[in-house]
């Protein structure tokens, strides 16, 4: 799993599984493999209760591990606890600091925490490098929600950990906030090049952050790649298009580049090599006229993840028709 | 671990000063039972004649600043279920830094907060007419008795309420303490007016080594050396206790 002739993997998750209490009890992950090699910014997607936030938990030693193993930086999450701990830093989805205290205490205390020496020069490179230190001897209940979250990355950045967690780092924040989390995100891993391993139910900020990506539902790792290898599993483009007037399938299906077409009434759905070749083949058989409504569905990881799981992300009901679409696709093809 | 210890046990201390609520809780139950119960009972306590020379005041503050460290108890149980709650004990976790640590720094934490009680209380007690004429020895040794009381306390309660992460686990557990502590020791009372179960307890508990260690000094009697001898026992088998517990059964979240 891990390129050849690159650098050692960040870390290296091996067949691990995790069951919480009894033999009964969840089964959270269900033999977990995964390899994230070092400088990577790498994704952990999933809808919510898909096991991104128990795997964390189990790499930064909060949780214990029900069978398999795990490394950090090197060392085993389990044996070598003292030693990952050291080494990676954690920015949760919600914000904990000390509200009561100024940024710079809050990096004290961090610094001991990490049992740093001479940590006071990193952490003005930090606040000025975020942008607080004009404010550094605020109260961090005075700071804005941004504020806070940059805080919270500076804190898990002073001990220059070779590995950052970011559990889902944006949830809950506006929209502005959330793009400038994303420059910080991209920002982070150039400037100080630590290993990123977030985890995100959002597909957009997944595609634009990371440079790998695993899929994760039910405990289990179900596809793993560049966002463009996962696209790419998904080679076609989905037209759909509302008629007003009923089409005869076979004129569709002869349409070349088209691998599928099924129809509800009038709404037509109709898997294609490249939407833009189809189109214009389409206006071909078809009069402009008789097409109410029509639009192109890229392939996206919303698609790879619709595709591989039958469900769409941050979306536990059933979608209509589009889902059994999928669903008969993947069966026809398998 | 050093390290770990001082910053946890400096936040411990500095988010108390910086939360006037607090030390006014931790303040105004000692001295409403100074005020009330004192002056209620001093009269009666006078024509009794079973304690000592001088006003009550004299003979209950030094009880009440031992039961008060039973509450001090209390808080660092709460500020530990709170860290639990808001993800903190997360955050430190996620460091070099051990569950004992942590315990550690909550245990000295509260027992540091129980000591702001005692120059309110000295103060309050001069309003009421007591005489202090100590010297500086012996008011080392009765605050040195006083910080091992909180210290053992805390622990106790940080151990009982080291797999809870219910807010209200600590009232309930303080509750069940509290009361039965405060009544079976020599605080309020000379245990010798108890009934002989209640003067087994009085005999064992540590609130009644430090009430009359404190009240030796007060009253002028003779001092019992070995009585801080109990509390330093007190203290040392409750931090080992939770030391052991909270390493194995601290919850994180």
């Amino acid at each position: 799993m891990m390129a050849p002739g690159g650098p050692p993997a960040a870390i290296i998750v091996r067949d691990l599984s995790k069951r919480y209490g009894n033999s009964h009890g969840v089964l959270a992950l269900d033999h977990v493999s995964l390899s994230i090699p070092t400088g990577t910014v790498f994704g952990l997607m999933g809808p919510n209760g898909a096991g991104k936030t128990t795997l964390i938990k189990v790499l930064t030693g909060i949780s214990d591990i029900t069978s398999g193993s795990a490394s950090v930086a090197g060392f085993d999450v389990q044996k070598q606890s003292l030693k990952v701990r050291a080494r990676i830093g954690w920015v949760a989805a919600e914000v904990i600091l000390d509200d009561d205290f100024s940024a710079w205490e809050n990096l004290w205390l961090q610094a001991r925490l990490q049992d740093l020496q001479g940590w006071e020069e990193r952490a003005t490179q930090l606040l000025t490098y975020f942008g607080l230190i004009d404010r550094k001897d605020d109260k961090v209940s005075h700071y804005s929600t941004g504020m806070r979250k940059k805080l919270e990355i500076a804190l898990a950045l002073l001990h220059q950990p070779v590995v950052i967690f970011l559990d889902e780092p944006t949830i809950g924040l506006d929209v502005s906030t959330r793009r400038m989390l994303w420059d910080i995100v991209t920002g982070i891993h150039k400037e100080f090049g630590v290993t990123v391993l977030l985890t995100t139910h959002y597909i957009e900020e997944a595609d634009a952050l990371c440079d790998r990506i695993a899929i994760i539902d039910q405990g289990r790792i179900i596809a793993e790649g560049t966002p463009n290898e996962l696209k790419s599993r998904v080679q076609a483009d989905v037209v759909q298009l509302e008629s007003a007037d009923p089409i005869d399938p076979k004129r569709l299906a002869q349409i070349p580049g088209v691998q599928e077409v099924r129809a509800q009434g009038n709404d037509w759905m109709i898997r294609v090599g490249a939407a833009d070749d189809f189109l214009p083949r389409l206006f071909a058989v078809v009069r402009p006229e008789a097409i109410r409504r029509i639009s192109v569905e890229k392939p996206s990881l919303e698609t790879v993840f619709l595709q591989l799981t039958g469900h769409r992300l941050g979306q536990e009901e059933p979608m209509h028709d589009i889902r059994k679409f999928y669903a008969q696709m993947r069966r026809a093809r398998s | 671990m050093r390290s770990q210890l001082w910053g946890l046990y400096v936040r411990e201390v500095l988010r108390t000063f910086r939360n006037p609520f607090v030390i006014l809780i931790t303040l105004v139950q000692p001295f409403m039972w100074l005020a009330f119960f004192g002056s209620s009972f001093t009269n009666l306590a006078a024509a009794s004649g079973k304690f000592g020379a001088g006003t009550y005041f004299g003979y209950l503050l030094p009880g009440v600043l031992s039961t008060s460290m039973l509450s001090v108890g209390m808080f660092g149980s709460m500020s530990t279920i709170q860290d639990k709650r808001f993800g903190f004990m997360k955050r430190i976790l996620i460091t070099p830094t051990s569950k004992q640590t942590i315990f550690l720094s909550k245990a000295f934490g509260s027992a540091t907060r129980g000591l702001v009680q005692i120059p309110v209380m000295i103060a309050a007690a001069v309003v009421f007419g007591v005489n202090f004429s100590l010297s500086p020895l012996e008011w080392a040794a009765w605050v040195l008795g006083l910080l091992l009381l909180a210290t053992g306390f805390s622990s106790l309660f940080l151990a009982i309420t080291a797999p809870s992460t219910d807010w209200q686990t600590p009232g309930v557990v303080s509750n069940f303490i509290t009361m039965p502590l405060m009544f079976a020791s020599a605080s309020l009372f000379p245990s010798t007016l108890f009934p002989a179960w209640m003067q087994a307890i009085s005999n064992v508990n540590p609130i009644t080594f430090s009430a009359e260690f404190g009240r030796s000094f007060l009253l002028g009697t003779s001092v019992d050396w070995m009585n801080l001898g109990y509390l330093a026992v007190f203290a040392g088998l409750m931090l080992a206790i939770g030391y052991f517990v909270s390493a194995r059964w601290l919850k994180v979240e």
